[in-house]
């Protein structure tokens, strides 16, 4: 199962999310997840995948707009040498 | 004044989920009290309480339940209850209707997980609905949300007054043409390790009673030892009368008076004349004789202090009548609901009301010398005639509320 596979499965189950909805391109917006939600979006993630995010939620909304871009940003952290991930 | 009808009921409690289902529990005098043993902590025996017959999974999805505390999520399923047997009470009248709900401590396991994961996991992973989850106004404000009503949003929180508070003073709304439909009721949800401990710290819990622990909470008794923590919600929908019948609605009985009052004297200590005056208030709001009430769902707590006081509050009401007037504390059976007791105690009465069947004051074997009157004890009864009930609510901090309703036929 890829990252986003994983990641997809977990926001289907955990936050009711349909299925075809969750695309690499969609964007957090388009999904409806308002900031409230994308933190506990982020303590499911962190869980699901054992890693840490940074506290600065300015730089992960800076950061992360789409799906895909979640994804990629949680397989620099669980990845060997995650720690050049900011 | 408007003339006010009961039109909806809804039950999330110990013994059944469900208003009909829980009344028929109460009249066979089953208990919901039982041993927490997924609630025991520290080097004391692990607590007893009534734990409502709920399961949150069946009625809300995750991504819900993750920012619903459970007094809100009993609060919703209670609400829609009672406003789907009130059919379409709502049309037209959802920008005026107003939610009144009764809590004596909102969001209490929320607040209880969040102080777990700071103190006793050192991890600042607060979830981020945590004060969303714990205001006092969650459960009233996810209600207006999730059936659009536009009216008054109001929280009431009187301790163990606070859910009949809410109903009182929704029904003053709805006599006085201020909305067309009212939602109130009460919510509570305290089966948390923390909330446990803070209450038996006080000396107020009963202990489990050794042979059956189903029977620990004893009101009236002379070995009655203590309250027994419930948790539940319960809502009633009220709206005029005259709109009622209408639009052919099922008229469950009139809610006909309400009586406040403060003791002003003691923070927990209850008073006779609080009680007997707030008693007398609702007659007199009613327009009842004391003569015309066929039962009264007492407050009952099963402490030292509040079954001895309530007896001598009824008595000062009834005079020498009190003999005749049948008294019970269904307290024994679904335990003390704190906040949202009164509301779920009216449901009861207003139950007793429509079939005409008195619930039992269970585990009653033998009363205490101070508690003479007719506790309709060990065994429920037909009461074909019966014509109006009372549900009384006395508070920590003093607030004194009883409900009056009367039958409709």
């Amino acid at each position: 199962m890829t990252t986003f596979e994983r990641l997809a499965a977990l926001l289907h189950t955990e936050f009711d999310i349909a299925p075809e909805k969750l695309l690499p391109e969609a964007t957090l917006e388009g999904l409806d997840i308002d900031s409230l939600r994308m933190l506990e979006i982020l303590f499911a993630v962190e869980e699901e995948f054992a890693i840490a995010m940074p506290g600065d939620h300015g730089e992960l909304k800076a950061r992360i707009k789409t799906l895909g871009d979640l994804a990629t940003y949680v397989e620099s952290l669980v990845a060997p040498g995650a720690a050049a991930a900011p | 004044m408007k003339r006010v009808a009961v039109t909806g009921l809804g039950v999330v409690a110990p013994l059944a989920t469900g208003a009909a289902a829980f009344f028929d529990a109460l009249v066979a005098g089953r208990s919901g009290v039982r041993v927490l043993g997924h609630l025991a902590h520290g080097a004391t025996a692990a607590p007893i309480g009534a734990m409502a017959e709920f399961d949150a999974g069946a009625h809300f999805t995750p991504a819900r339940l993750r920012m619903l505390d459970r007094v809100s999520q009993m609060a919703l399923v209670a609400a829609a209850e009672a406003l789907a047997q009130a059919g379409p009470a709502l049309e037209g009248a959802k920008d005026t209707a107003c939610v009144c709900v009764g809590t004596g401590m909102g969001g209490a396991q929320a607040t209880d997980d969040g102080y777990r994961i700071l103190y006793a996991e050192n991890s600042e992973r607060i979830p981020p609905y945590s004060v969303l989850m714990a205001m006092n106004n969650a459960a009233a404000a996810w209600i207006g949300i999730d059936h659009g009503l536009g009216g008054a949003n109001l929280t009431f929180s009187t301790a163990c007054s606070s859910s009949a508070v809410a109903i009182g003073e929704a029904f003053r709304r709805v006599a006085r043409g201020e909305c067309e439909v009212a939602i109130a009721g009460g919510a509570e949800a305290p089966l948390t390790v923390g909330t446990l401990k803070a209450w038996g710290a006080m000396r107020t819990l009963a202990p489990a009673d050794p042979r059956d622990p189903a029977a620990s909470c004893k009101p009236f008794a002379r070995d009655r030892a203590g309250l027994v923590l419930g948790e539940g919600a319960a809502m009633v929908v009220l709206e005029p009368l005259d709109r009622a019948r209408a639009r052919g609605a099922r008229v469950i009985a009139e809610l006909a008076g309400y009586g406040l009052c403060t003791d002003a004297s003691h923070i927990t200590r209850p008073s006779v004349d609080g009680q007997s005056r707030a008693i007398a208030l609702a007659l007199a709001d009613a327009g009842l004789d004391p003569a015309q009430v066929g039962y009264i769902n007492a407050h009952g707590t099963a402490t030292e202090a509040n079954d001895a006081v309530e007896t001598a509050a009824i008595r000062r009401v009834w005079g020498a009548a009190a003999d005749r007037v049948p008294v019970s504390s269904t307290k024994s059976m679904h335990g003390h609901l704190l906040g949202a007791a009164g509301a779920l105690e009216l449901v009861a009465g207003l139950l007793a009301l429509e079939r005409g069947v008195l619930p039992p004051t269970m585990h009653l074997d033998t009363p205490d010398p101070a508690c003479d009157l007719d506790y309709v004890a060990l065994k429920a009864r037909a009461a074909p005639g019966l014509e109006a009930i009372l549900s009384s609510s006395f508070a920590f901090g003093g607030t004194n509320a009883v409900l009056a309703a009367r039958r409709l036929d």
